[in-house]
């Protein structure tokens, strides 16, 4: 379903990166790393409105194999998804829900209280959970 | 070409004179358009096309097979009869049957149009009752009268005709927009109904998308761009939702029909000549899906570029070119490889260059959507290139000859082109001068012939796509091109061209800390560097890869022996003078992480000592390695709080090390001069700027400067295992103040390990280096001589190392002994000899700042001397830490004090001996006396058995002795006799201590020479104012030289008054005695002292002129005894008859 799902930091450090495909890590790792221009041209432009409390950005930008798109949550802490982008049954919707379960999901492993903020999420429960949200099987 | 059909059947030459001027004039003005739905009106061109009226759209229009395009919108009827009569004989019916056959279609878009040729003179001079013109309106307009218009003839009424030509034509356009307002809504509904037909098996897209295309076009001539793009957009979605959702269905036979292989892979061209032709090609060939995608998309394009909307061009192509490629691949459309790649470059170009020509600089969000198609191209470019054997170090094979001329043919040929100048006014060119660019198929037929183009191409793609990243901040997709063109540079074996965008990179994931990205980076640019020969930033890389903990044990072991290899040859080959570019400086967090820096000295720390620190640190390299020199340096601790405290901690010594708060005034004036406000403001200096937070986060590429490495810690020549490694640093601590330690340094043979400033990451701890003068001194009260009397000595160590052995001296001035205090139990306690002049007092185990007393006493003889006076000693100290001696006075108040006076009674002599008490409380005993002079005796007058007897101030205690002289021995002999008086105490503390205390007396005029007695007569009884008799007796008691004597009555005035001679001169030749009578008056009642006598020695004046004078000198007290004195007379009131 998603090739890849990443949680970035306030300081756009990676605090953890799923791929479905470990070869093509590095290639989507790039690709995650290049789509956070994107998410801060979004954030600097709601940054006029403070009322929008959107957090779902969208579609970030596309290539021919991958959609990737943005999430950021009220503390800058920023998902990225990667889905394949010739899988046009999935819908936006879908997508939504893919970063409202991701969003649930962080918050349940950074309430773990031997959490840091700010440090990589090891968590093998948030993992797991990712891995299956990756596949599809929510 | 909006199509109206004009219908005449009466007067159809006379109306073709009319018809091209009405038709001219319909496109010069504009009319507003009120639309249904509550679409916005708005003013509309609009242009109209005449033909004769024909059955057959009508027919059509009935069946519902029409087309807006070809639907005459409205009908006329033109007539020019003028006779009512003849209008009712042969027009009226021939309206009528025009308007039932329009009826009978469903067509109300009509118009009767009555072209008068009327007479001037007829009508001035009769006004027929009714005209033709009221005849039809009566007979058809009965509810649409506005339908019904009559025109003046314009060939015949030049001058009247303006004013009802302009009210045609006004007419006819509302007419037309009337019209369509109908037939669009009419039309639409037309096109809903298809749809909703579109799963039947007879559907053909072809014809539906027509349909609607008709519609658009409309939307495009009423200059309703927008809405054109709609009916676009629609069908484009639709289109794709067949493709992706239905596009197995065997149902959807049309299918087929885009199913064509494609030979042809012509890009998208958006200056086309003639746009329709791909409109005809569809109709008639059928086209490719390709084909069909690029007109479907050049429409859009051409309809935005209408808007002025040219950044939207740019945002739909990646999804034109994604979305068709995958509607390519549903459908399994053969193909060339490589001609969609083809395809998509040329499509990405030729939007591009749109773009290049139409925006502006600043207009980001254009090249926000540009910046990724640049990319596009330039990744489109390296698959082709790849295919076609063009990359660097390739040399195409026949094979991939072949396809390229395959690629090449089936690029085509770009159509001709309108020059975009000319066609849209809102383009323009930006440089004149510039030759005019080849067309995207041009440039990458060209590419594609030979490496040399398509390297330029390419890199100069890849330098656009940067630059334009770059331009939209998007630094991060930049960095990842940037990527991509080191690697091509590297593969053209142009590493130092690599290098940079390598460093730019590595640069922006290590700031964010994209660890698996960054090492794979420093990969990338030990190649380059092993490349380049440049080995000193190859052994830097080596180090770093061999520390990246995301990379394989493998590749890390194997540059960490190139590390050692490559560091081992670096001493010869490193450069002379380091820059900050090719410095020998590494960070130090990449290789080493610092965890905790603690000082194990106790605090403070003495200045001059060791200073000891543990330094806590993770080695990331994955084997043990030897380091030459650690180093870790400490600066003066400075936080805005405490500055200024420090003022007062540290000494002005160093003028460097205090930062003096920049304090300034600041006045601030109104207007009018006067003052407003005043205040003092600060600067906080820069060097002393708290931590910005990035740094805090971010790593760096290059290391932060070098701080000062004056103060430092060290340890040299350590092995540091993979992991933590505690490691011990030591360094003299040289000088005074609170330190912080500020950054570690690492040397490895010529390479230096930098960290960043420790306060930024850590919190370091800080440390005191002081010094304190060590001191000794004494403490005392008043000090009593005599007596043991307690001191204190006091020693504070300060910052001074004590020997194991350290000892003060204490040497006292004579008469002064000291000793350690002792317990009163102590059996040395009461001896007096455990005094001594010298005292050692050791400091055993003295410690720096560790202050101790030493309880002393002192003991210092008691001279016997009369008067109480203190007396002064002193006591010098020498101490370990100095060389000088100290010497301290003392002052010692004596604790009695003696004195002694002569009494006489008649020849009897007395010695009284007077103790008085001071500060101390003492006991006395056994007093004695003692005088050797032969023939002096002192009888002891005292109670015997003496108890002790205590004294303290202001008590005094007296003793007494009788001196009895033998009358051989007298005073010319002995003119003094020396008695020595000595007393035992001791203290009310200590009584069984006694000490002695003696004194020496000098004794003289210790013998009575005279003896005088005075008598008054009458005896004891006198009267007031009566003359008494004084009798005065002087008498020799011892033999003596005064021969001579003096007597005076000395009498107060008041008291007595003397008769006569109150003085006079006798002569003791040879006489013993001599009697006196003098005449006295007492003056007042009451017992009277007797008058005083006084007797002195008398020289008689000799007759020399020198000695002319007679003397008198006294006699001492101890010589003349006055058996009278003090004797009192009563003396009463005389007589009353007397007075």
């Amino acid at each position: 379903m998603a090739f890849c799902i990443a949680v970035i930091g306030k300081d756009n450090a990676p605090l953890y990166l799923a791929t479905s495909d470990l070869e093509r890590e590095l290639d989507l790792q790039y690709h995650v790393h290049a789509a956070l221009d994107v998410v801060e041209e979004k954030c600097l432009i709601g940054k006029g409105a403070p009322d929008s409390k959107e957090l779902y950005l969208g579609l970030l930008y596309s290539t021919e194999i991958h959609k990737i798109y943005g999430f950021v949550t009220n503390s800058r802490v920023k998902f990225i998804v990667v889905i394949d982008s010739s899988n046009v049954a999935l819908r936006e919707n879908e997508v939504r829900a893919i970063f409202r379960n991701l969003h649930m999901l962080y918050t349940d492993a950074v309430c773990n209280p031997f959490y840091i903020p700010g440090e990589q999420l090891f968590s093998k429960k948030f993992d797991r959970a990712v891995q299956k949200l990756m596949n599809g099987s929510t | 070409m909006n199509i109206e059909i004009i219908t005449d059947s009466g007067a159809c030459p006379l109306f073709r004179s009319l018809e091209s001027q009405i038709l001219n004039a319909i496109p010069l003005d504009t009319c507003e358009w009120r639309r249904t739905f509550q679409r916005p009106t708005k003013h509309v061109r609009l242009e109209a096309q005449a033909q004769q009226f024909n059955v057959e759209p009508l027919e059509k229009y009935k069946q519902g097979e029409w087309s807006i395009l070809d639907h005459p919108i409205l009908h006329i009827y033109v007539t020019e009869c003028n006779d009512v009569d003849a209008y009712k004989a042969t027009i009226r019916e021939e309206i009528d049957a025009w308007l039932k056959l329009l009826t009978s279609y469903g067509v109300s878009d009509w118009m009767i149009l009555l072209v008068e040729t009327l007479d001037i003179r007829k009508t001035k001079n009769l006004l027929p009752r009714t005209t033709v013109l009221d005849k039809i309106r009566l007979d058809f307009g009965s509810k649409n009268d506005d339908r019904c218009i009559s025109v003046l003839n314009p060939a015949k009424f030049e001058q009247k005709s303006t004013e009802s030509f302009r009210c045609l034509v006004q007419r006819i356009r509302f007419l037309m927009l009337t019209s369509y307002n109908r037939n669009i809504a009419k039309y639409e509904e037309l096109i809903r109904s298809k749809r909703e037909k579109r799963n039947h098996d007879d559907w053909d897209f072809r014809q539906y998308f027509f349909l609607q295309e008709d519609l658009a076009l409309i939307f495009e001539k009423l200059e309703l761009p927008t809405e054109a793009l709609i009916q676009y957009d629609e069908l484009d979605a639709m289109f794709s939702q067949f493709i992706t959702h239905t596009g197995f269905n065997e149902k959807q036979q049309w299918l087929a029909y885009f199913k064509r292989p494609l030979s042809a892979f012509h890009g998208i061209c958006l200056s086309r000549v003639d746009k329709f032709e791909m409109r005809q090609k569809i109709r008639s060939d059928g086209v490719s899906l390709l084909e069909f995608r690029n007109y479907l998309f050049e429409r859009q394009a051409y309809l935005l570029l209408t808007c002025n909307d040219i950044p939207e061009i740019a945002k739909r192509l990646l999804g034109f070119l994604f979305s068709t490629l995958r509607e390519v691949e549903y459908i399994k459309l053969d193909c060339q490889e490589g001609a969609l790649c083809c395809w998509e470059f040329v499509c990405a170009l030729e939007v591009l260059q749109l773009c290049e020509q139409a925006m502006e600089p600043n207009e980001v969000t254009c090249f926000q959507h540009c910046a990724p198609i640049w990319n596009l191209a330039k990744d489109k470019l390296y698959e082709l290139g790849k295919l076609c054997g063009l990359l660097p170090g390739c040399t195409p094979s026949s094979e991939q000859l072949h396809i390229v001329v395959q690629l090449s043919s089936g690029i085509g040929d770009a159509p001709p082109q309108q020059q975009f100048l000319q066609a849209m006014p809102q383009l323009r060119d930006r440089s004149p001068n510039r030759k005019p660019k080849l067309s995207a198929a041009q440039q990458l037929k060209e590419a594609l012939g030979s490496n040399q183009a398509f390297q330029k191409l390419y890199l100069e793609l890849a330098e656009l796509a940067i630059s334009t990243y770059k331009h939209v901040t998007r630094l991060r997709s930049a960095r990842l091109v940037g990527l991509d063109l080191g690697k091509f540079y590297c593969a053209l074996n142009e590493p130092h061209k690599a290098v940079g965008f390598f460093t730019d990179l590595l640069r922006e994931l290590k700031a964010e800390n994209w660890h698996t990205l960054s090492s794979q980076t420093l990969l990338e640019l030990a190649n380059c560097y092993r490349k380049m020969g440049d080995s000193l930033a190859y052994t830097k890389t080596c180090s770093s890869i061999s520390c990246c903990a995301e990379l394989e044990t493998l590749v890390r072991t194997f540059y960490f022996d190139e590390f050692l290899k490559s560091l081992k040859t670096l001493n010869t080959t490193l450069s002379a003078q380091p820059s900050m570019e090719n410095a020998n400086y590494c960070v130090l967090e990449d290789h080493f992480r610092i965890l905790d820096i603690e000082v194990l000295n106790t605090n403070p720390i003495i200045q001059d000592d060791h200073l000891l620190v543990q330094l806590k640190m993770e080695s990331l390299y994955p084997r043990g390695i030897v380091v030459e020199c650690i180093k870790l340096c400490y600066e003066l601790h400075v936080t805005p709080e405490s500055e200024a405290a420090l003022h007062q901690d540290i000494p002005l010594k160093s003028k460097d090390c205090t930062p003096r708060l920049k304090v300034t005034l600041q006045l601030f004036h109104k207007e009018d001069g006067s003052l407003n406000c005043a205040s003092v403001t600060s600067d906080t200096p820069k060097t002393k700027q708290p931590v910005r937070r990035t740094s805090s986060t971010k790593r760096k590429l290059s290391p932060s400067v070098q701080a000062d490495f004056s103060n430092i810690v060290q340890v040299e020549n350590i092995a540091l295992q993979p992991g933590i490694n505690l490691l011990e640093l030591k360094g003299k601590a040289t000088r005074v103040g609170r330190w912080q330690f500020k950054q570690v340094c690492v040397s490895m043979s010529s390479l230096e390990f930098l960290s960043e400033q420790l306060a930024m990451q850590l919190q370091p701890p800080t440390f005191e280096i002081c010094t304190k003068p060590a001191s000794a001194s004494l403490h005392f009260k008043t000090l009593i001589a005599g007596i043991v009397q307690p001191i204190n000595l006091h020693v504070a160590g300060g910052s001074f190392i004590f020997p194991s052995d350290a000892k003060i001296s204490l040497r006292c001035s004579k008469n002064l002994r000291i000793r350690q205090a002792l317990q009163p139990d102590d059996p040395g306690c009461a001896n007096d000899a455990t005094f001594e002049s010298t005292l050692l007092v050791p400091l055993l185990q003295f410690k720096s700042f560790e202050e101790r007393s030493f309880p002393l006493e002192v003991l210092t003889d008691m001279p016997g001397r009369k008067v109480a006076k203190h007396h002064d000693h002193h006591i010098t100290l020498s101490c370990p830490w100095s060389r000088n001696e100290l010497p301290i006075p003392l002052e010692f108040q004596p604790a009695m004090e003696a004195t002694c006076r002569l009494h006489t009674c008649g020849t009897q002599k007395f010695l009284q001996v007077i103790m008085k008490g001071l500060d101390a409380q003492l006991l006395l005993h056994q007093a004695k006396v003692k005088c050797d002079v032969p023939g002096v005796r002192l009888q002891d007058l005292n109670p015997d058995p003496q108890e002790p007897i205590e004294i303290h101030k202001s008590l005094t205690v007296t003793y007494l002795y009788e001196i009895q002289v033998e009358p051989l021995k007298t005073e010319h002999e002995l003119p003094i006799v020396k008695v020595h008086f000595v007393v035992k105490y001791a203290t009310l503390t200590q009584p069984q201590v006694w000490r002695n205390y003696g004194c020496a007396f000098d004794l003289v005029d210790y013998s009575t020479l005279f003896k005088l007695q005075a008598q008054l007569e009458p005896n004891e009884l006198c009267r007031l104012r009566t003359v008494c008799n004084l009798n005065l007796k002087i008498t020799k008691v011892n033999e003596n030289p005064y021969v001579d004597l003096m007597y005076e009555v000395l009498n107060d005035q008041n008291l007595w008054a003397v008769c006569g001679r109150s003085a006079g001169v006798v002569s003791m030749k040879d006489v013993d005695s001599h009697s006196i009578s003098l005449d006295v008056m007492p003056l007042s009642t009451g017992f009277l002292p007797m008058p005083s006598i006084r007797l002195s020695k008398y020289t008689a004046g000799g007759k020399s002129k020198t000695d002319g004078h007679s003397k008198v000198h006294p006699f001492p007290p101890g010589q003349v005894y006055n058996s009278t004195k003090s004797m009192q007379i009563h003396v009463i009131a005389s007589v009353s008859g007397e007075q």
